[in-house]
């Protein structure tokens, strides 16, 4: 009996174990498709990576970061293809859907680094409506861009992702609108050394090459 | 005891193991479209496995070693994400359908024969402020849209002429309502400007054929305007371009729900006309005033009402050499003024149900003088009888009134069922000389138009138009149709065709009423291609007039014509950072029999090869935007066409071509901010440009004297026009404001 009761033991914890292992196994799903976002440069990359967040979002309903990646794909495409008008739209779209479903997952009040990360992502998504056309499109998606931006650093002031954000901002916005590539640069530094203290794990970590790209196009 | 409770621990045993207890399974399928037409590269994906691949080119998929509970999902680019939770205890073959994702395809939307400009514009297709910030546009639309093709370079008159159409038949319409007098009233040989500032509208539809069963009486085109909604924020701005001075504020009320407006604008060139010569010599003004004032008022949940009205006074008077005697001068002068007034209504009813009224009312006065002087300025007649129509007044009141009221009732896939109803007041009170003038007409129209999805990628827009004048004592039926079919690519096939009526014109109804509605019909194919911030536009069209009025031997609608005729334009707003330009080309190939043309002619307003380029230059660091247009076409024809009596008819005397036409456009703006220690700081410009930059000798025509020995060429006022001012604006950025007008 005391066998038997053993060999149940071992059947029931091998059970659970598997379940563990199936979540481990959708983690590693996550998991590999951020080492190839970590590597992405095209922007067929990451359609494609879209693609794939999507599928693993629909097997973990409840997780946040497969739709909070499928939106940052979207608004990568969108900073890629920035002259290519409204080509963007579609991905300007979807983004914004993904980014709404992501913050459904989140509890707002609590997981507030988190939603300063979703809200960086929000901001740049409202960039890429602003590429669809300026003259129609900026006036109010520049602005709900600044906002986010503005929301996410209020959520978590060393968010670097919502400082580079920032530093782009102040990049591309002429003088006169406020704009200054002098805060833009030491935003871009401040960024990137930010960036120094983050684990490559399934978390948020993107922003290296982004701020890199910034700092050398700009010197 | 123990071998039944062995017996019933193995069964629990089995059933918790079962996920790894079954054997190895297999999910192959296909994956297509609701079409059929086989996905290739669409990602599958099965979790909690983690095993997936892609579809082959045929749309097959085939995913080996898989067991128990698993959910399926399908992706590609461009269709919905399908999934299905699968329990698998043996292999399966699944046959996939991916629903097109709605959001990433354009709509079909129909654009035979017209150009869109609007607030809700895409990548290269235009804006308003796109249409209007052309070089040289003067802040007239009418001259702006002059680089779209489709457009005759007219440079000794404003309008539009589209087509082989004359200025006449292109109408303008503001929120469904007619603008009767859209320019000052005519000077011979000189452009006058626009009474209505194109800064109030956020959206433009430039119809050059084939426009909707909702607007009428214009045989060529339609230029559909409406007004903006509610500022974002109140502001303030004056801007002094001498001979102009402009000011204006809006204000916006606290909730937001309601916002006025008040402009003034006042110009007065003579003292432009001392420096730079001109070449009438003007002896009052060239004046302009005019105001206008706007109020919106947000009523209900999404109900909206706006007013606008715009008072106007100009008064142009100039003399030149008489052309039919050496020693004397013929002085011209035209007093204008006018009032406008539009209150538009703009709901939604219930569910799909939308409400759009209008209500429009309109005074003119023009008063023109002519008359001849001897060299001392003293008023002489002429010895010759024929001649005295040069000691001539005209004097003419018009009151026109407009309701307009449209139902839309909008269904799934953005399908529409539009009618309603508008009439037409018309009245005109005057005098020639010593005979009085008078018209007054009451016309009345319904129409019925309906957007018709009749496949995922072809769309159709069916409609007719009633209208009958009481005047002429006529009804007519004016039947639209246009299609839209989309291509995968992103190109469209559009085609269109109409008839289209319009009254004679006041001019001639005054002489005569025994007349019927002249008429137009269009055929127009359009190819447009729209991708990547580049768009491409072919048109050919096809158009035939009957009913024409003629005013040999007695005023009749016997006139005929023909307009056919290619267009192109392509924009390309991705090429170079920072610079979007377009080109068109025009071909016209049009004759008509009208008026006094003895047979059908090439119109004098009417050249078969006309260019065009707008080019934009945004260098963003330093805030400077220069702007450029350039327009070259082929000469136009003249005719000396005078009545013979031998023959009793009129005749050609003299005829011939004029020379090529050129002309290049050029502006530069720059911004800057001042008081920077201000909290909303405002932001200031100036702008400089030059019309006709290269100073191109331009012949429009030629004039002749009575006799047909002098003949003298209608050229521009002055070779160049310059101008330069300042800008500033407090509270909004009202950059694109600045831009619009100087730009």
């Amino acid at each position: 009996m005391k066998k038997l009761t053993l060999i149940i033991l071992a059947l029931v914890s091998v059970y659970f174990t598997s379940e563990a292992q199936e979540q481990g196994k959708r983690n590693a799903a996550l998991q590999s498709a951020i080492t190839k976002l970590d590597q992405a440069t095209k922007a067929k990359d990451f359609e494609l990576l879209e693609k794939e967040f999507l599928g693993i979002a629909a097997q973990q309903q409840k997780d946040w970061l497969p739709y909070y990646y499928a939106a940052f794909c979207n608004a990568k495409v969108g900073f890629i293809n920035q002259d290519d008008g409204e080509s963007i739209e579609p991905f300007s779209n979807r983004g914004e859907k993904q980014v709404q479903m992501a913050k459904s997952l989140l509890d707002t009040v609590q997981q507030k680094k988190e939603l300063s990360e979703l809200y960086t992502v929000l901001s740049m998504v409202y960039r890429t409506k602003v590429f669809i056309n300026p003259m129609t499109y900026g006036r109010k998606y520049g602005v709900l861009s600044q906002q986010y931006c503005v929301k996410a650093q209020a959520l978590n002031p060393e968010n670097p992702r919502a400082i580079y954000v920032k530093a782009w901002e102040m990049y591309k916005t002429p003088k006169m609108w406020g704009g200054d590539k002098e805060v833009g640069k030491q935003l871009a530094t401040k960024s990137l050394a930010l960036l120094q203290n983050e684990k490559s794990d399934v978390q948020p970590h993107w922003g290296k090459i982004e701020n890199q790209e910034l700092l050398g196009k700009n010197k | 005891m123990k071998t039944n409770s062995v017996k019933y621990i193995t069964i629990i045993l089995l059933a918790l193991a079962s996920p790894f207890a079954y054997g190895q399974c297999r999910i192959s399928g296909t994956v297509k479209t609701d079409q059929g037409k086989a996905i290739p590269s669409a990602s599958v994906l099965l979790s909690p496995s983690s095993k997936g691949g892609k579809t082959d080119s045929t749309g097959k998929f085939s995913v080996e070693g898989l067991k128990g509970k698993q959910i399926l999902s399908v992706s590609s680019s461009g269709y919905k994400l399908f999934t299905k939770d699968l329990s698998l205890d043996s292999s399966i073959y699944l046959d996939i359908i991916l629903k097109p994702d709605a959001r990433t395809l354009n709509e079909v939307t129909i654009s035979a024969g017209s150009f869109e400009a609007s607030d809700k514009a895409k990548g290269a297709s235009l804006t308003a402020m796109d249409a209007f910030t052309v070089a040289g546009n003067n802040a007239d639309l009418s001259l702006a849209l002059r680089s779209l093709p489709g457009t005759q370079q007219v440079g000794d008159l404003d309008g539009l002429f589209v087509r082989g159409g004359t200025g006449d038949e292109t109408k303008q319409f503001i929120d469904g309502t007619l603008l009767k007098n859209p320019n000052y009233p005519k000077v011979v040989g000189v452009q006058q400007y626009a009474r209505v500032n194109p800064i109030l509208f956020k959206g433009i539809l430039f119809s050059t054929g084939g426009y909707s069963a909702l607007y009428g009486q214009a045989m060529s085109s339609a230029l559909i305007l409406e007004s903006s909604e509610l500022p974002e924020k109140s502001s303030a701005y004056f801007a002094i371009f001498p001979p102009s001075f402009n000011a204006g504020i809006q204000q916006l009320s606290s909730n937001k729900r309601s916002s006025y407006g008040i402009t003034l604008r006042y110009s007065n060139a003579t003292f432009y006309n001392s420096i730079v010569r001109q070449k009438p010599d003007y002896f009052s003004g060239p004046e302009y005033i005019e105001g206008d004032a706007n109020f919106r008022v947000k009523t209900g949940k999404t109900g909206m009402v706006k007013f606008y009205t715009n008072w106007n006074v100009s008064d142009v008077g100039m003399r030149n050499a008489d052309i039919d005697s050496t020693e004397l001068k013929s002085s011209y002068q035209v007093k204008g003024k006018s009032i406008y007034n539009n209150l538009s209504y703009k709901d939604y009813l219930a569910d799909s149900w939308q409400i759009d009224a209008g209500l429009a009312y309109s005074y003119n006065k023009d008063h023109t003088i002519n008359g001849l002087l001897d060299a001392d300025g003293q008023p002489v007649n002429p010895q010759n009888e024929a001649l005295s129509y040069k000691n001539a007044q005209r004097l003419i009141r018009s009151n026109f009134a407009q309701a307009r009221i449209v139902f839309t009732n909008t269904f799934s896939n953005n399908q529409a069922l539009r009618f309603g109803a508008e009439l037409f007041y018309n009245q005109d009170r005057g005098f020639s000389n010593d005979s009085t003038l008078s018209v007054t007409d009451n016309l009345s129209a319904a129409f019925v138009e309906g957007d018709i999805y009749l496949a995922k990628d072809l769309a159709a827009k069916i409609g007719t138009r009633i209208e009958y004048s009481s005047l002429l004592n006529k009804a007519v039926v004016a039947p639209r149709a246009s299609f839209a079919y989309r291509l995968n690519d992103g190109g469209q096939f559009n085609l269109a065709y109409g008839i289209f009526y319009q009254e004679p014109l006041n001019e001639i109804l005054y002489q005569g009423t025994n007349l019927k509605f002249s008429k137009a019909t269009h055929y127009i194919l359009n190819y447009t291609k729209k991708a990547r911030n580049r768009f491409l536009r072919i048109e050919v069209y096809r158009k035939q007039y009957t009913g024409l009025v003629k005013t040999m031997p007695v005023i009749n609608n016997e006139g005929s014509g023909y307009a056919q005729g290619v267009e192109l334009f392509f924009r390309d707003k991705k090429t170079i950072k920072n610079l979007d330009y377009w080109v068109t080309y025009t071909y016209l190939d049009t004759k008509r029999d009208y008026l006094s043309y003895p047979f059908a002619l090439q119109p004098a307003f009417a050249t078969p090869h006309t260019a065009t380029v707008a080019i934009k230059k945004n260098f963003q660091e330093i805030n400077t935007y220069v702007n450029v247009s350039y327009a070259v076409a082929t000469g136009r024809p003249y005719y000396d066409l005078r009545y013979s009596i031998d023959e009793n008819a009129y005749k050609i005397f003299d005829q011939g071509k004029t020379k090529a036409y050129s002309v290049m456009n050029l502006q530069i703006a720059h911004l800057f901010s001042i008081f920077g220690s201000w909290k909303q700081r405002p932001v200031a410009g100036f702008s400089v440009g030059v019309n006709n930059v290269l100073g191109t000798k331009q012949v429009f025509g030629y004039n002749y004297s009575l006799d047909g020995a002098n003949k003298v060429p209608i050229t521009l006022p002055a070779t160049r026009f310059f101008y330069a001012g300042i800008f500033m604006s407090f509270g909004i950025d009202r950059t694109s404001d600045f831009l619009d007008k100087n730009l």
